[in-house]
Protein backbone atom coordinates (compact mmCIF):
# COMPACT_ATOMS: atom_id res chain seq x y z
CA UNK A 1 0.00 0.00 0.00
CA UNK A 2 1.27 3.55 -0.68
CA UNK A 3 2.47 6.24 1.50
CA UNK A 4 -0.24 8.78 0.27
CA UNK A 5 -2.97 6.12 0.79
CA UNK A 6 -2.35 5.16 4.18
CA UNK A 7 -2.05 8.87 4.94
CA UNK A 8 -5.36 9.16 3.69
CA UNK A 9 -6.98 6.12 5.02
CA UNK A 10 -5.20 6.80 8.30
CA UNK A 11 -6.52 10.82 8.31
CA UNK A 12 -9.94 9.59 7.09
CA UNK A 13 -10.30 7.41 10.77
CA UNK A 14 -9.51 10.13 12.97
CA UNK A 15 -12.03 12.74 11.17
CA UNK A 16 -14.70 9.48 11.53
CA UNK A 17 -13.95 9.47 15.30
CA UNK A 18 -15.38 12.93 15.75
CA UNK A 19 -18.65 11.11 14.97
CA UNK A 20 -18.30 7.78 16.43
CA UNK A 21 -16.89 9.24 19.78
CA UNK A 22 -18.24 12.78 20.21
CA UNK A 23 -16.92 12.20 24.04
CA UNK A 24 -13.78 12.86 22.86
CA UNK A 25 -14.22 15.66 20.39
CA UNK A 26 -16.40 18.12 21.94
CA UNK A 27 -14.42 18.61 25.36
CA UNK A 28 -11.61 18.98 22.76
CA UNK A 29 -14.10 21.83 21.51
CA UNK A 30 -15.58 23.28 24.90
CA UNK A 31 -12.09 23.64 26.77
CA UNK A 32 -11.16 26.41 24.05
CA UNK A 33 -14.58 28.32 24.36
CA UNK A 34 -14.50 28.33 28.31
CA UNK A 35 -11.08 29.28 28.04
CA UNK A 36 -11.77 32.43 25.35
CA UNK A 37 -15.11 33.34 27.56
CA UNK A 38 -13.63 33.20 31.16
CA UNK A 39 -9.74 34.37 30.23
CA UNK A 40 -11.94 37.52 28.39
CA UNK A 41 -14.45 38.02 30.98
CA UNK A 42 -11.91 37.87 34.31
CA UNK A 43 -9.06 39.64 32.46
CA UNK A 44 -11.32 42.58 31.13
CA UNK A 45 -9.93 45.45 32.92
CA UNK A 46 -5.91 44.02 31.71
CA UNK A 47 -6.49 46.24 28.03
CA UNK A 48 -6.19 49.44 30.04
CA UNK A 49 -3.28 48.85 31.49
CA UNK A 50 -0.49 51.08 29.95
CA UNK A 51 1.11 49.15 26.35
CA UNK A 52 -1.15 46.58 26.15
CA UNK A 53 -1.36 46.61 22.69
CA UNK A 54 -5.46 45.69 22.27
CA UNK A 55 -8.36 47.72 24.08
CA UNK A 56 -10.25 44.32 23.64
CA UNK A 57 -9.87 41.48 26.11
CA UNK A 58 -11.33 39.55 23.82
CA UNK A 59 -9.21 40.15 20.90
CA UNK A 60 -6.50 39.08 23.64
CA UNK A 61 -7.72 35.90 25.09
CA UNK A 62 -9.87 34.18 21.65
CA UNK A 63 -6.34 33.34 20.24
CA UNK A 64 -5.13 32.03 23.63
CA UNK A 65 -8.23 29.53 23.63
CA UNK A 66 -7.76 28.14 19.96
CA UNK A 67 -3.65 28.39 20.93
CA UNK A 68 -4.38 25.98 24.08
CA UNK A 69 -7.02 23.88 22.13
CA UNK A 70 -4.28 23.82 19.52
CA UNK A 71 -1.51 22.18 21.72
CA UNK A 72 -3.86 19.89 23.59
CA UNK A 73 -5.79 18.39 20.31
CA UNK A 74 -2.59 17.63 19.07
CA UNK A 75 -1.07 16.34 21.96
CA UNK A 76 -4.36 14.46 22.38
CA UNK A 77 -3.47 12.30 19.48
CA UNK A 78 -1.10 10.46 21.73
CA UNK A 79 -3.74 9.80 23.86
CA UNK A 80 -5.29 7.92 20.92
CA UNK A 81 -1.79 6.49 19.62
CA UNK A 82 -2.23 4.89 23.45
CA UNK A 83 -5.61 3.63 23.22
CA UNK A 84 -4.38 2.26 19.68
CA UNK A 85 -1.70 0.33 21.18
CA UNK A 86 -3.09 -0.49 24.11
CA UNK A 87 -5.90 -2.05 22.14
CA UNK A 88 -3.69 -4.07 19.86
CA UNK A 89 -4.34 -1.43 16.69
CA UNK A 90 -0.91 -0.38 16.23
CA UNK A 91 0.18 -3.79 16.11
CA UNK A 92 -2.13 -4.56 13.16
CA UNK A 93 -0.56 -1.43 11.44
CA UNK A 94 2.73 -2.65 11.93
CA UNK A 95 2.55 -5.48 10.30
CA UNK A 96 0.78 -3.86 7.28
CA UNK A 97 3.26 -3.31 4.33
CA UNK A 98 3.59 0.77 4.64
CA UNK A 99 5.91 3.21 5.56
CA UNK A 100 6.13 4.05 9.32
CA UNK A 101 5.79 8.10 8.19
CA UNK A 102 2.56 7.69 7.01
CA UNK A 103 1.77 6.20 10.36
CA UNK A 104 2.47 9.61 12.15
CA UNK A 105 1.48 11.51 9.12
CA UNK A 106 -1.84 9.69 8.93
CA UNK A 107 -3.18 10.69 11.60
CA UNK A 108 -1.68 14.25 11.95
CA UNK A 109 -3.81 15.68 8.72
CA UNK A 110 -7.01 13.95 10.61
CA UNK A 111 -6.14 16.32 13.49
CA UNK A 112 -4.99 19.21 11.56
CA UNK A 113 -8.52 18.93 10.24
CA UNK A 114 -10.20 18.77 13.58
CA UNK A 115 -8.02 21.58 14.45
CA UNK A 116 -9.43 23.65 11.59
CA UNK A 117 -13.10 23.16 12.73
CA UNK A 118 -12.16 24.36 16.59
CA UNK A 119 -10.64 27.29 15.16
CA UNK A 120 -13.37 28.17 12.53
CA UNK A 121 -15.81 27.55 15.27
CA UNK A 122 -14.12 29.43 17.76
CA UNK A 123 -13.73 32.48 15.81
CA UNK A 124 -17.10 32.91 14.81
CA UNK A 125 -18.35 32.90 18.75
CA UNK A 126 -15.22 35.13 19.36
CA UNK A 127 -16.82 37.64 16.66
CA UNK A 128 -20.12 37.36 17.99
CA UNK A 129 -18.72 38.07 21.30
CA UNK A 130 -16.99 41.31 20.32
CA UNK A 131 -13.51 39.92 18.85
CA UNK A 132 -12.61 42.32 15.92
CA UNK A 133 -9.90 41.24 13.35
CA UNK A 134 -7.89 44.47 12.93
CA UNK A 135 -5.13 42.92 10.56
CA UNK A 136 -7.74 41.59 8.29
CA UNK A 137 -7.69 38.33 6.16
CA UNK A 138 -4.09 38.15 6.64
CA UNK A 139 -5.06 38.27 10.22
CA UNK A 140 -6.92 35.72 10.05
CA UNK A 141 -4.42 33.43 8.41
CA UNK A 142 -1.84 33.78 10.64
CA UNK A 143 -3.84 32.35 13.27
CA UNK A 144 -4.84 29.57 11.75
CA UNK A 145 -0.92 29.20 10.61
CA UNK A 146 -0.13 29.34 14.71
CA UNK A 147 -3.13 27.04 15.53
CA UNK A 148 -1.99 24.51 13.02
CA UNK A 149 1.47 24.81 13.59
CA UNK A 150 1.28 24.47 17.35
CA UNK A 151 -0.82 21.50 16.74
CA UNK A 152 1.39 19.81 15.08
CA UNK A 153 4.44 20.90 17.37
CA UNK A 154 1.46 18.83 20.24
CA UNK A 155 0.89 16.20 18.28
CA UNK A 156 4.99 15.22 17.56
CA UNK A 157 5.55 15.32 21.25
CA UNK A 158 2.03 13.31 22.26
CA UNK A 159 2.88 10.87 19.56
CA UNK A 160 6.65 10.63 20.62
CA UNK A 161 6.24 9.87 24.19
CA UNK A 162 2.91 7.41 23.80
CA UNK A 163 5.69 5.45 21.01
CA UNK A 164 8.20 5.49 24.12
CA UNK A 165 5.78 4.94 27.13
CA UNK A 166 3.08 2.76 25.23
CA UNK A 167 0.67 3.37 28.29
CA UNK A 168 -1.08 6.25 30.18
CA UNK A 169 2.07 7.52 32.12
CA UNK A 170 3.10 8.81 28.81
CA UNK A 171 -0.57 11.26 29.16
CA UNK A 172 0.54 12.89 32.07
CA UNK A 173 3.79 14.40 30.84
CA UNK A 174 1.84 15.36 27.77
CA UNK A 175 -0.35 17.27 29.62
CA UNK A 176 1.65 19.02 32.49
CA UNK A 177 4.60 19.62 29.69
CA UNK A 178 1.72 21.29 27.16
CA UNK A 179 0.24 22.99 30.16
CA UNK A 180 4.14 24.47 31.71
CA UNK A 181 5.36 25.34 28.12
CA UNK A 182 1.72 27.05 27.10
CA UNK A 183 1.76 29.20 30.70
CA UNK A 184 4.96 30.34 31.05
CA UNK A 185 4.91 32.74 27.94
CA UNK A 186 2.77 35.82 26.61
CA UNK A 187 -0.42 33.87 27.30
CA UNK A 188 -1.89 36.00 29.78
CA UNK A 189 -0.03 39.34 29.24
CA UNK A 190 2.48 40.86 26.85
CA UNK A 191 5.99 40.59 27.01
CA UNK A 192 6.39 44.48 27.82
CA UNK A 193 3.30 44.55 30.93
CA UNK A 194 4.67 41.63 32.81
CA UNK A 195 7.53 41.50 35.48
CA UNK A 196 9.96 39.43 37.54
CA UNK A 197 11.15 35.76 36.63
CA UNK A 198 7.73 34.77 34.47
CA UNK A 199 9.31 37.45 31.70
CA UNK A 200 12.33 36.17 31.94
CA UNK A 201 11.24 32.69 31.16
CA UNK A 202 8.37 34.00 28.50
CA UNK A 203 11.38 36.06 26.27
CA UNK A 204 12.91 32.58 25.84
CA UNK A 205 9.91 30.27 25.48
CA UNK A 206 9.34 29.52 21.47
CA UNK A 207 5.48 29.42 22.87
CA UNK A 208 5.50 33.22 23.48
CA UNK A 209 6.38 33.79 19.14
CA UNK A 210 4.03 31.30 18.04
CA UNK A 211 1.05 33.03 20.65
CA UNK A 212 2.66 36.68 18.53
CA UNK A 213 1.99 35.14 15.64
CA UNK A 214 -1.60 33.90 16.34
CA UNK A 215 -2.21 37.97 17.23
CA UNK A 216 -0.64 39.81 14.69
CA UNK A 217 -4.23 40.12 13.14
CA UNK A 218 -5.82 41.24 16.31
CA UNK A 219 -3.41 44.14 18.16
CA UNK A 220 -4.62 47.66 17.35
CA UNK A 221 -3.32 48.76 13.94
CA UNK A 222 -1.07 51.38 16.43
CA UNK A 223 1.20 48.45 17.97
CA UNK A 224 3.91 47.66 16.67
CA UNK A 225 2.92 43.70 16.56
CA UNK A 226 0.13 44.73 14.19
CA UNK A 227 0.90 42.68 10.81
CA UNK A 228 4.47 43.01 11.25
CA UNK A 229 6.96 40.60 9.97
CA UNK A 230 8.99 41.17 13.23
CA UNK A 231 6.34 39.69 14.87
CA UNK A 232 5.84 36.84 12.45
CA UNK A 233 9.17 35.46 11.53
CA UNK A 234 9.96 34.01 14.67
CA UNK A 235 6.52 32.22 15.22
CA UNK A 236 7.11 30.73 11.92
CA UNK A 237 10.87 29.46 12.57
CA UNK A 238 9.58 28.34 15.93
CA UNK A 239 6.47 25.88 14.82
CA UNK A 240 9.70 24.93 11.41
CA UNK A 241 12.47 23.76 13.97
CA UNK A 242 9.73 22.13 16.58
CA UNK A 243 7.77 20.58 14.05
CA UNK A 244 11.26 19.09 12.80
CA UNK A 245 12.17 18.38 15.91
CA UNK A 246 8.70 17.17 17.60
CA UNK A 247 7.45 15.05 14.34
CA UNK A 248 11.23 13.10 14.03
CA UNK A 249 10.78 12.49 17.82
CA UNK A 250 7.47 10.49 16.76
CA UNK A 251 8.95 8.69 13.69
CA UNK A 252 12.21 7.25 15.43
CA UNK A 253 9.91 6.36 18.91
CA UNK A 254 7.66 4.51 16.31
CA UNK A 255 11.02 2.65 14.61
CA UNK A 256 12.07 1.63 18.30
CA UNK A 257 8.59 0.80 19.08
CA UNK A 258 8.54 -1.99 15.20
CA UNK A 259 12.18 -2.81 16.60
CA UNK B 1 -30.86 0.20 64.73
CA UNK B 2 -31.06 2.98 67.09
CA UNK B 3 -27.26 3.27 68.17
CA UNK B 4 -25.54 4.95 70.98
CA UNK B 5 -24.40 8.35 70.65
CA UNK B 6 -20.71 7.48 72.03
CA UNK B 7 -21.22 4.18 69.63
CA UNK B 8 -21.59 6.42 66.80
CA UNK B 9 -18.86 8.78 67.88
CA UNK B 10 -16.76 5.80 67.99
CA UNK B 11 -17.15 4.59 64.18
CA UNK B 12 -16.91 8.25 62.80
CA UNK B 13 -13.82 8.79 64.47
CA UNK B 14 -12.41 5.39 62.97
CA UNK B 15 -13.76 6.36 59.46
CA UNK B 16 -12.32 9.90 59.57
CA UNK B 17 -9.36 8.17 60.46
CA UNK B 18 -9.50 6.26 57.59
CA UNK B 19 -10.45 8.68 55.39
CA UNK B 20 -7.56 11.25 56.53
CA UNK B 21 -4.93 8.71 56.60
CA UNK B 22 -6.20 7.18 53.12
CA UNK B 23 -5.66 11.45 51.31
CA UNK B 24 -2.10 11.90 52.48
CA UNK B 25 -1.07 8.12 51.73
CA UNK B 26 -1.50 8.80 48.32
CA UNK B 27 0.88 12.32 47.17
CA UNK B 28 -0.22 11.96 43.61
CA UNK B 29 -3.68 12.99 44.75
CA UNK B 30 -2.51 15.61 47.31
CA UNK B 31 0.20 17.19 45.54
CA UNK B 32 -1.45 18.59 42.57
CA UNK B 33 -4.06 20.76 44.67
CA UNK B 34 -1.15 22.30 46.76
CA UNK B 35 1.43 22.76 43.81
CA UNK B 36 -1.32 24.04 40.99
CA UNK B 37 -2.58 27.15 43.29
CA UNK B 38 0.87 28.59 43.44
CA UNK B 39 2.19 27.65 40.78
CA UNK B 40 -1.02 30.17 39.39
CA UNK B 41 0.03 32.49 42.11
CA UNK B 42 3.18 32.47 41.59
CA UNK B 43 2.17 33.26 37.36
CA UNK B 44 -0.21 35.76 38.25
CA UNK B 45 2.32 37.64 40.38
CA UNK B 46 4.31 38.73 37.48
CA UNK B 47 1.84 38.49 34.67
CA UNK B 48 -0.39 40.86 36.52
CA UNK B 49 1.91 43.25 38.92
CA UNK B 50 0.59 46.32 36.73
CA UNK B 51 -2.61 45.14 37.39
CA UNK B 52 -3.16 46.43 40.54
CA UNK B 53 -3.25 50.04 39.76
CA UNK B 54 -5.63 49.77 37.86
CA UNK B 55 -9.26 51.66 38.81
CA UNK B 56 -11.38 48.66 40.81
CA UNK B 57 -8.29 47.39 42.53
CA UNK B 58 -8.46 47.52 46.28
CA UNK B 59 -5.13 49.45 47.76
CA UNK B 60 -2.63 45.91 47.90
CA UNK B 61 1.29 45.95 47.48
CA UNK B 62 1.11 43.15 45.32
CA UNK B 63 -0.94 40.95 43.41
CA UNK B 64 0.14 37.88 45.46
CA UNK B 65 -1.63 39.87 48.23
CA UNK B 66 -4.73 40.25 46.61
CA UNK B 67 -4.56 36.51 45.37
CA UNK B 68 -4.02 34.97 48.66
CA UNK B 69 -8.17 34.36 49.24
CA UNK B 70 -8.07 33.02 45.18
CA UNK B 71 -5.19 30.57 46.04
CA UNK B 72 -6.74 29.27 49.17
CA UNK B 73 -10.15 28.50 47.54
CA UNK B 74 -9.26 27.15 43.99
CA UNK B 75 -7.12 24.79 46.06
CA UNK B 76 -9.54 23.75 48.44
CA UNK B 77 -12.15 23.33 46.05
CA UNK B 78 -9.93 21.16 43.96
CA UNK B 79 -8.61 19.17 46.80
CA UNK B 80 -12.09 18.42 48.47
CA UNK B 81 -13.02 16.29 45.22
CA UNK B 82 -10.83 14.00 46.17
CA UNK B 83 -12.73 12.62 49.60
CA UNK B 84 -16.21 12.49 47.13
CA UNK B 85 -14.07 10.72 44.64
CA UNK B 86 -12.87 7.86 47.40
CA UNK B 87 -16.70 7.26 48.73
CA UNK B 88 -17.21 6.00 45.18
CA UNK B 89 -14.29 4.26 44.52
CA UNK B 90 -16.06 2.28 48.01
CA UNK B 91 -19.07 1.88 46.47
CA UNK B 92 -17.33 0.57 43.44
CA UNK B 93 -14.81 -1.95 45.55
CA UNK B 94 -17.88 -3.37 47.53
CA UNK B 95 -16.06 -1.79 51.17
CA UNK B 96 -19.46 0.13 51.46
CA UNK B 97 -21.45 -3.07 51.13
CA UNK B 98 -19.37 -4.17 53.82
CA UNK B 99 -19.58 -1.13 55.93
CA UNK B 100 -23.26 -2.08 55.52
CA UNK B 101 -22.75 -5.41 56.46
CA UNK B 102 -21.51 -4.46 59.85
CA UNK B 103 -23.19 -2.85 62.50
CA UNK B 104 -21.73 0.23 61.18
CA UNK B 105 -23.18 3.96 61.77
CA UNK B 106 -24.88 4.80 58.36
CA UNK B 107 -23.85 8.49 58.61
CA UNK B 108 -20.23 8.32 59.78
CA UNK B 109 -20.17 6.51 56.23
CA UNK B 110 -20.37 10.00 54.59
CA UNK B 111 -19.07 12.03 57.38
CA UNK B 112 -16.61 9.70 58.03
CA UNK B 113 -15.48 10.37 54.61
CA UNK B 114 -15.83 14.36 54.58
CA UNK B 115 -13.72 14.32 57.68
CA UNK B 116 -10.76 13.86 56.18
CA UNK B 117 -11.41 15.92 53.04
CA UNK B 118 -12.66 18.80 55.17
CA UNK B 119 -9.03 18.34 57.50
CA UNK B 120 -7.10 18.38 54.00
CA UNK B 121 -8.79 21.53 53.30
CA UNK B 122 -7.78 23.10 56.82
CA UNK B 123 -4.42 21.90 56.22
CA UNK B 124 -4.27 22.87 52.11
CA UNK B 125 -5.28 26.54 53.92
CA UNK B 126 -2.62 26.60 56.31
CA UNK B 127 0.10 25.51 53.84
CA UNK B 128 -0.58 28.49 51.20
CA UNK B 129 -0.68 30.58 54.24
CA UNK B 130 2.92 29.65 55.30
CA UNK B 131 4.31 29.47 51.85
CA UNK B 132 3.02 32.79 50.80
CA UNK B 133 3.75 34.51 53.96
CA UNK B 134 7.52 34.78 53.26
CA UNK B 135 6.94 36.45 50.01
CA UNK B 136 4.96 39.10 52.21
CA UNK B 137 1.27 38.18 52.07
CA UNK B 138 -0.11 38.64 55.43
CA UNK B 139 -3.21 38.72 56.55
CA UNK B 140 -3.80 42.40 58.30
CA UNK B 141 -6.71 40.70 60.57
CA UNK B 142 -4.15 38.80 62.96
CA UNK B 143 -4.30 35.55 64.08
CA UNK B 144 -7.98 35.63 64.23
CA UNK B 145 -7.85 36.70 60.47
CA UNK B 146 -5.18 33.20 59.90
CA UNK B 147 -7.66 31.31 61.68
CA UNK B 148 -10.98 32.71 59.77
CA UNK B 149 -8.99 31.18 56.79
CA UNK B 150 -7.99 27.68 57.85
CA UNK B 151 -11.46 27.36 59.63
CA UNK B 152 -12.89 28.53 56.45
CA UNK B 153 -11.03 25.71 54.19
CA UNK B 154 -11.91 23.15 56.70
CA UNK B 155 -15.78 24.20 55.95
CA UNK B 156 -15.74 24.75 52.06
CA UNK B 157 -14.04 21.41 51.74
CA UNK B 158 -16.93 20.20 53.90
CA UNK B 159 -19.64 22.16 51.85
CA UNK B 160 -17.89 20.64 48.43
CA UNK B 161 -17.21 17.50 49.48
CA UNK B 162 -21.05 17.16 50.44
CA UNK B 163 -22.06 18.56 47.04
CA UNK B 164 -19.78 15.95 45.63
CA UNK B 165 -21.07 12.99 47.62
CA UNK B 166 -24.55 13.73 46.00
CA UNK B 167 -22.67 12.41 42.73
CA UNK B 168 -20.75 9.75 44.09
CA UNK B 169 -23.78 8.29 46.43
CA UNK B 170 -25.96 8.81 43.03
CA UNK B 171 -23.66 7.22 40.43
CA UNK B 172 -21.21 5.22 42.33
CA UNK B 173 -19.06 6.06 39.84
CA UNK B 174 -15.26 7.91 40.99
CA UNK B 175 -15.18 8.88 37.41
CA UNK B 176 -18.84 10.98 37.03
CA UNK B 177 -17.33 12.47 40.87
CA UNK B 178 -13.69 13.17 38.83
CA UNK B 179 -16.54 14.52 35.70
CA UNK B 180 -17.98 17.19 37.81
CA UNK B 181 -14.66 18.87 38.18
CA UNK B 182 -14.98 21.03 35.67
CA UNK B 183 -18.07 22.24 37.39
CA UNK B 184 -15.84 23.56 40.33
CA UNK B 185 -13.34 25.22 37.63
CA UNK B 186 -16.08 27.13 35.98
CA UNK B 187 -17.48 27.96 39.18
CA UNK B 188 -14.39 29.15 39.94
CA UNK B 189 -13.59 31.59 37.32
CA UNK B 190 -16.86 33.14 36.94
CA UNK B 191 -16.46 34.46 40.24
CA UNK B 192 -14.01 37.54 41.32
CA UNK B 193 -11.56 34.99 42.78
CA UNK B 194 -8.53 36.63 40.27
CA UNK B 195 -9.74 39.73 39.38
CA UNK B 196 -11.96 41.99 41.78
CA UNK B 197 -15.72 42.21 40.39
CA UNK B 198 -15.26 46.02 40.18
CA UNK B 199 -13.11 45.66 36.92
CA UNK B 200 -15.61 43.38 34.86
CA UNK B 201 -18.21 43.80 32.71
CA UNK B 202 -20.99 43.12 31.51
CA UNK B 203 -22.78 39.49 31.79
CA UNK B 204 -19.71 38.34 32.98
CA UNK B 205 -20.02 40.85 35.88
CA UNK B 206 -23.51 39.79 36.60
CA UNK B 207 -23.07 36.35 37.15
CA UNK B 208 -20.05 36.77 39.50
CA UNK B 209 -22.35 39.10 41.21
CA UNK B 210 -24.69 35.95 41.65
CA UNK B 211 -21.78 33.71 42.69
CA UNK B 212 -21.82 33.16 46.64
CA UNK B 213 -17.20 31.99 45.70
CA UNK B 214 -17.25 35.52 44.96
CA UNK B 215 -18.47 36.77 48.94
CA UNK B 216 -16.63 34.27 50.01
CA UNK B 217 -13.16 35.17 48.30
CA UNK B 218 -14.05 38.80 49.24
CA UNK B 219 -14.52 38.13 52.64
CA UNK B 220 -10.72 36.32 53.01
CA UNK B 221 -9.75 38.92 51.24
CA UNK B 222 -10.88 41.62 53.38
CA UNK B 223 -9.67 39.60 56.21
CA UNK B 224 -5.61 39.65 54.39
CA UNK B 225 -6.23 43.19 53.27
CA UNK B 226 -8.26 45.08 55.01
CA UNK B 227 -7.78 43.74 58.91
CA UNK B 228 -10.52 42.56 60.73
CA UNK B 229 -14.22 43.09 60.35
CA UNK B 230 -17.68 41.66 60.93
CA UNK B 231 -18.66 41.90 57.34
CA UNK B 232 -15.27 39.95 56.65
CA UNK B 233 -15.92 37.26 59.00
CA UNK B 234 -19.48 36.57 58.12
CA UNK B 235 -18.66 36.63 54.68
CA UNK B 236 -15.77 34.15 55.07
CA UNK B 237 -17.46 32.18 57.86
CA UNK B 238 -21.24 31.79 57.33
CA UNK B 239 -21.25 31.73 53.34
CA UNK B 240 -19.45 28.10 53.63
CA UNK B 241 -21.26 27.08 56.73
CA UNK B 242 -24.64 27.82 54.90
CA UNK B 243 -23.71 26.13 51.66
CA UNK B 244 -22.00 23.28 53.70
CA UNK B 245 -25.73 22.91 55.79
CA UNK B 246 -27.59 22.61 52.40
CA UNK B 247 -25.24 20.63 50.64
CA UNK B 248 -25.32 17.94 54.04
CA UNK B 249 -28.71 17.76 53.42
CA UNK B 250 -28.68 16.72 50.15
CA UNK B 251 -26.29 13.94 50.62
CA UNK B 252 -27.79 12.79 53.68
CA UNK B 253 -30.77 12.41 51.75
CA UNK B 254 -28.97 10.78 48.87
CA UNK B 255 -27.62 8.26 51.33
CA UNK B 256 -31.56 7.49 52.68
CA UNK B 257 -32.24 6.87 48.62
CA UNK B 258 -29.44 4.61 47.80
CA UNK B 259 -29.72 2.74 51.33
CA UNK B 260 -33.74 2.29 51.01
CA UNK B 261 -33.09 1.16 47.47
CA UNK B 262 -31.04 -2.14 48.52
Amino acid sequence: MNTQRTVGILAKRSIRNIRRLPSAFFPALAMPIFNMIVFAGTFFAVTKIPGFPTDRSINWYMPLGIMMGAAFGGVGLGFTAIRDIETGFYDRLRMTPTSRTSLVIGPLVGTLTRIVMMTTIVIVLGIALGARFTGGVLGVLCLYAAALGLSTIGAGWGLGLAFRFKDMRGAAIMQLSIFLVMFLSSAQVPLNVMSGWLHTVARFNPATNILRLSRVGLVNESSPDHLAWNSVWGGLLAIALISALTLGFAVRSLQKLSD
Amino acid sequence: MRRKPAETARHLVALSRRSTLAIFRQPALVGPSLIFPLFFAALGSSAFSRAISLPGFPAVDSYLQFTLAGTVTQGVLFGSVTGAAALATDIQDGFFDRLLAAPTSRTSILFGRLAGSSLFGAMQALVFLLVLWPFGVTVQAGILGYISIVVAGFLTAFAVGALMSVVALKTGSAEAVQGTFPVLFILLFLSSAFFPRETMSGAYRRIADLNPISYMVEGQRSLSIDGLSLTALTQTLAIPTGIAILTTLLALRQLQSRLASR
